[in-house]
């Protein structure tokens, strides 16, 4: 398998290519993390065809069927790719990670709290713009994703051209185009997700901007608070969101200092980030 | 490597939200859902071309123009299903008694030669080979060739994304009685098997909906039941009337079952919807989704093992323990007479006042686990009541090959035609058999509608079975 | 059988008819034998301690009448229960003055707490309609300790407000008040926000629902006098006898916003569910009475404020629906269908 090596940029981070992942919380989550190097979270609406990326990387064979809403029960799988394994979860198909319902919360908490190395999100190449919200709002807690725009050939059909590298600049993150029942568009998949989860690319991932006079103040007062409780932790505006909204989870996580678990010390030595309340890694990718 | 910072408190944070939330308002979480979607839209919008010339989504539309038409989708529906089902009856057939004769006739008498060459105690080689073994025989050949070829199908029709448009074409029924639409689909899997049926109400996604559909999926009459309600009418439906029009008939009053059961499911529905499950979520919305070309070969391979094999497997798993309890009723004896006919003769004051019998009853109490050894399960144990010289010995499960032999076996157990009537009644409105009952459990995540699912029918069924009986027997005397 | 199946037939038919006046939801003997041990003294205190913080927070005095009349009891009996709560130190009596003690005090806030909570989840968590959260949360509020409603809470997200507008009281008891006037009193043609709509009496909140009003909503009043008040709200002007019109609190708006509302008063917007086959629109807002999980599942559908929407085929039985909402085909129920305000484009 032929991996182009680009050479890394140096970062503030110490360990370049180390996994990202949070062992400890992994286990919780009931991830065994023997004999893999890193994780990957597959996320996406229902009925994208997430299953069948998920099928095509791995090799199993897990019923796809052209409904809404198949995956209930989480599925794990394993593969590999260069000289690393890779463990792949597919978390349930879900339309936001803002409601309530369980669903949500088991994909929620799982890239909130075990911290993927990457996560894929698989969205529908027909349908962007009922999917883009789910990207955004994972970009909100992660920036280590790789968009998967499937059904790109159904998009052909339907004559719809989706220019993935102006997506890929506006989000932020790499996008790969794909059809996964063909197999078309994997491997450029999978070195997507080697990228990012080595740390070859390090995403720069689009923040929502236009919340109303009203949220900002109240962001305003309340994320520099919990910057400066959980200094180094990647989504401080994102837990300042959810805290607004009332929810328990994070509440509970502010409360006991799980947050504290998923700082990343190596970001807030970036004294441009600091200086702008924002932490955000230096490098972005091309 | 915790780093949390000694100097903030971690609940000042909190506070500090909580008097926020005061100042944003109560619509917070709309306003900040509202963003994101627009958000969304707004990059999607930079991101895709359109093509200009209008008829986008051409073919699809056209196909739907005409699977939701007014005159030709009714027809088109009716006619796909018939096909569906005549192919999974026709189809099943051959199979199914060529596992028979492998599994039963020729496996059998081997079984038995090899138990005597190991000088296996008679107890022993009788609960393995005619309990455990037989009982899961049977299951498996009257369960896996109408399964094997009516999941794919189902399954092929799914992929193509057909299944959404039936459940848009019939959802005004189902919303008259408190349901979802997609209700007929998964109706429809119950026919094949109930558990499979439970689990396709997953496509509901709609909490209220969902659960009515759970429910009342028992109200269709599974594959396990087909056999038991096809043999009861032939014998005794058929027989009432001339030989040339006995299959026509026989077959008219199954079918009249199978739709006896849909109307009861839209009944208890309806009942359900504005009773129990009052108050329950509802959130109905129906996607129809893009059409896309099957891809056969690979949903055949998927849906062998995702379907056919998982519900297959959890039939056998309930099926060995069922083969063992009914040979050793037949078998284990309390002063001088089984435990079979011990039950049975305790049952049969309150099977009689249902218009049954009490072999009746205990069979359907040891076919708990699967419906299909309930003929069997009858004739073994009429043979143990009767006496009579039939059959292959207690405890042993048979067919009788013609319907003349079976015929004579239940005169001589005393069987009227009310006892078949009831019985095909009973076999429709009974409790569902205990895979469906555990998928029930797995899929609802509560006891409560568990319990329901299992004694709402039963109790419809006594209620039935009894009326019926005593109405029959005011009239014919 | 020996026996005569005519009898057998009757017993049947008793134990069944029998059954039924027992297990019948709702209005069977065991429900109603539920629903009556719930009004146990417990729950009159409870219900007395309401009223008379209701009244305190109205600057109105409370009453024996007027518990009297809250409670549907004889003024001797709330003449007991008063005697009742002065020993248990819930409140004092000095003459005809009706005062909660601190203890008071915290419990009715409880009691109201548990009373929004309830009515917020009945709107967000089920598929009751509005017209039933009022009654089922009287009923209900009796029966939540204080750790229920704050796992509730939490459940719910720690609401701020309950359905109507009125705020729900946090675990220690505080709460901001909406600070609302009623509507009788704003200014001609100035701009306001509805903060809070009364939910009692029962017939006049159904009065208000039926308008299409709902807290949050922007509205201006146009012509107020003795006999009747005129307002626009959401495009469309209506008119309420003075003393129904008190039952709804606004809060003036400030200047800035008052253009958002000009433009909101044009467009007076049709239901999705009156557009016709082939025809397009596009969405103006979703019904706030449509709530919780049933609204999250119209955003998810991405049906926002200025998606365009084409109705694109009916069923061959009359309905559903089916729209093309973001290049997808969703298909909605007429009672649906209503909740969403569309302007065809």
């Amino acid at each position: 398998m032929e991996t182009k090596l680009k050479t890394p940029q140096p970062t503030a981070s110490g360990c370049e290519g180390c996994p990202m992942h949070n062992a400890g919380n992994l286990r919780k989550l009931g991830v065994n993390m023997e004999n893999s190097d890193f994780v990957i979270a597959l996320a996406g609406n229902p009925n994208t065809g997430k299953s069948t990326v998920f099928n095509a990387l791995t090799g199993l064979r897990q019923h796809t069927g052209n409904w809404p809403g198949k995956t209930v029960a989480r599925a794990e799988g394993g593969f590999s790719y260069g000289d690393k394994q890779y463990k792949i979860v597919d978390l349930p198909g879900t339309y936001s990670l803002l409601s309530t319902s369980l669903d949500e919360e088991v994909a929620r908490d799982f890239i909130l709290f075990g911290q993927p190395d990457v996560t894929v999100i698989v969205v529908d190449a027909t349908r962007l713009e009922r999917n883009l919200n789910l990207v955004l709002q994972v970009l909100e807690i992660t920036d280590r994703a790789v968009v998967c725009l499937n059904l790109i050939d159904e998009a052909r059909r339907h004559k719809l051209q989706v220019d993935e590298r102006r997506l890929a600049r506006d989000l932020g993150v790499p996008v790969v185009p794909t059809a996964a029942r063909q197999g078309e568009g994997l491997q450029d998949l999978l070195q997507a997700i080697h990228e990012v989860a080595t740390g070859q690319t390090v995403g720069k991932p689009y923040r929502a901007k236009s919340e109303s006079p009203a949220i900002k103040r109240a962001l305003a007062r309340l994320v520099p608070q919990i910057e400066a409780a959980f200094p180094g932790l990647p989504n401080a505006r994102w837990v300042a969101l959810r805290l607004l909204d009332g929810d328990e989870r994070l509440m509970q996580a502010v409360r006991q200092g799980e947050l504290g678990d998923l700082t990343r010390p190596e970001l807030v030595m970036l004294p441009e980030a600091a200086a702008n309340n924002r932490l955000i890694p230096l490098e972005v990718a091309s | 490597m915790t780093t949390v910072n000694p100097t903030v408190n971690p609940n000042d944070i909190l506070q500090t939200a909580e008097s926020l939330r005061w100042e944003i308002g109560p619509e917070f979480h709309e306003q900040l859902m509202e963003g994101i979607y627009t958000e969304a839209a707004k990059l999607a919008d930079r991101a895709v071309t359109r093509p200009e010339e209008k008829p986008r989504f051409d073919l699809d539309r056209t196909i739907d123009k005409i699977v939701t038409s007014r005159v030709w989708g009714f027809p088109m529906m009716i006619l796909l299903f018939t096909v569906v089902f005549w192919l999974t009856i026709s189809g099943a057939n051959v199979p199914s008694s060529l596992l028979a004769t492998l599994l039963i006739d020729k496996t059998v008498p081997l079984l038995h030669q090899g138990a005597d060459f190991l000088r296996l105690p008679w107890w022993l080689s009788g609960l393995l080979i005619d309990g455990m073994y037989l009982g899961t025989a049977w299951v498996i050949s009257v369960m896996l060739p109408p399964m094997a070829i009516f999941f794919p199908l189902f399954t092929l029709l799914e992929d193509f994304g057909y299944l959404p448009r039936v459940a848009f074409n019939l959802d005004n029924m189902f919303r008259k009685s408190g349901a979802h639409g997609k209700q007929a689909l998964s109706m429809m899997m119950g026919f094949g098997c109930n558990a499979a049926g439970v689990v396709a109400t997953r496509i509901i996604d709609s909490p209220r909906e969902r659960l009515i559909a759970i429910i009342t999926n028992n109200f269709a009459l599974c594959n396990g039941r087909w056999p038991t309600q096809i043999l009861i009418a032939s014998i005794f439906i058929g027989g009432l009337v001339p030989a040339y029009l006995g299959g026509l008939i026989s077959a008219l009053s199954v079918v009249g079952i199978a739709l006896l059961g849909v109307f009861f499911s839209f009944v208890v529905s309806w009942g359900l919807s504005r009773t129990m499950l009052k108050g329950e979520v509802s959130t109905f919305s129906l996607e129809l989704p893009p059409y896309r070309p099957p891809r056969i070969w690979q949903t055949i391979y998927t849906s062998v093992i995702d379907r056919t094999l998982i519900v297959l497997w959890r039939a056998i798993v309930f099926a060995l323990p069922a083969g063992a309890a009914i040979w050793l009723s037949a078998n284990i004896t309390i002063g001088g007479v089984s435990i079979a006919e011990h039950l049975i003769s305790f049952l049969n004051p309150f099977a009689l006042l249902i218009g049954l019998n009490g072999v009746i009853l205990v069979a359907y109490i040891v076919a708990i686990p699967a419906n299909e050894i309930v003929i069997p399960t009858v004739l073994m144990l009429t043979v143990l009541v009767t006496g009579t010289d039939a059959g292959a010995g207690a405890g042993v499960m048979f067919e009788l090959d013609s319907q003349a032999d079976t015929m004579a076996l239940f005169s001589a157990g005393g069987w009227t035609l009310l006892t078949a009537v009831n019985l095909m009644l009973f076999s429709l409105l009974h409790n569902p058999c205990s895979t469906t009952i555990y998928t029930i459990y797995k899929e609802t995540g509560s006891k409560k509608w568990t319990a329901v699912a299992a004694l709402l029918p039963l109790a419809m069924g006594f209620v039935v079975t009894f009326f019926v009986a005593q109405i029959w027997r005011l009239f014919a005397g | 059988m020996e026996t005569n199946p005519a009898i057998l037939l009757l017993i049947g038919t008793a134990v069944l008819a029998v059954t039924a006046v027992f297990l019948w939801p709702e209005k069977g003997i065991l429900s109603r034998w539920q629903q009556g041990r719930q009004m146990t003294d417990r729950a009159r205190r409870e219900d007395a301690l309401k009223h008379i913080y209701k009244c305190e927070q109205k600057g109105r005095r409370a009453s024996v009448e007027s518990i009297a009349g809250a409670l549907h009891i004889s003024t001797n009996d709330v003449a007991e229960l008063l005697g009742d709560m002065q020993t248990s130190h819930l409140l004092h009596i000095h003459s005809d003055n009706i005062t909660l003690t601190s203890e008071g005090m915290e419990s009715a806030l409880h009691i109201i707490r548990a009373h929004r909570l309830w009515e917020r989840y009945l709107a967000e968590k089920t598929g009751f309609s509005e017209s039933d959260w009022h009654s089922q949360a009287e009923l209900q509020e009796h029966q939540l300790t204080p750790e229920a409603a704050d796992a509730l809470a939490a459940q719910l997200g720690h609401p701020t407000h309950d359905p109507h507008g009125d705020p729900i009281p946090n675990a220690a008891g505080s709460y901001v008040y909406h600070g609302g006037q009623p509507l009788n009193e704003l200014a001609a043609d100035q701009p306001a926000r509805i903060v809070h709509l009364e939910d009692e009496p029962e017939a006049v909140y159904a009065q208000l629902v039926a308008e299409g009003l709902y807290p949050g909503q922007t509205v201006r009043l146009i012509e107020s006098n003795s006999t009747r008040i005129r307002f626009w709200a959401n495009g469309n002007e209506h008119v309420l006898a003075p003393i129904v019109a008190r039952n709804i609190s606004v809060r003036p708006l400030p200047a800035v916003v008052e253009e958002e509302t000009a433009v909101s008063e044009k467009d007076h917007g049709t239901r999705l569910s009156d557009l016709p086959l082939g025809e397009t629109a596009e969405v103006i807002r979703i019904s706030p009475n449509c709530r919780g999980a049933e609204r999250r599942r119209f955003m998810d559908l991405g049906i926002l404020p200025g998606t365009a929407i084409t109705a694109e085929m009916r069923s061959p039985s009359g309905q559903p629906t089916a729209y093309r909402i973001r290049d997808a085909i969703i298909a909605l129920r007429p009672n649906q269908a209503n909740y969403i305000y569309v302007k065809q484009v």
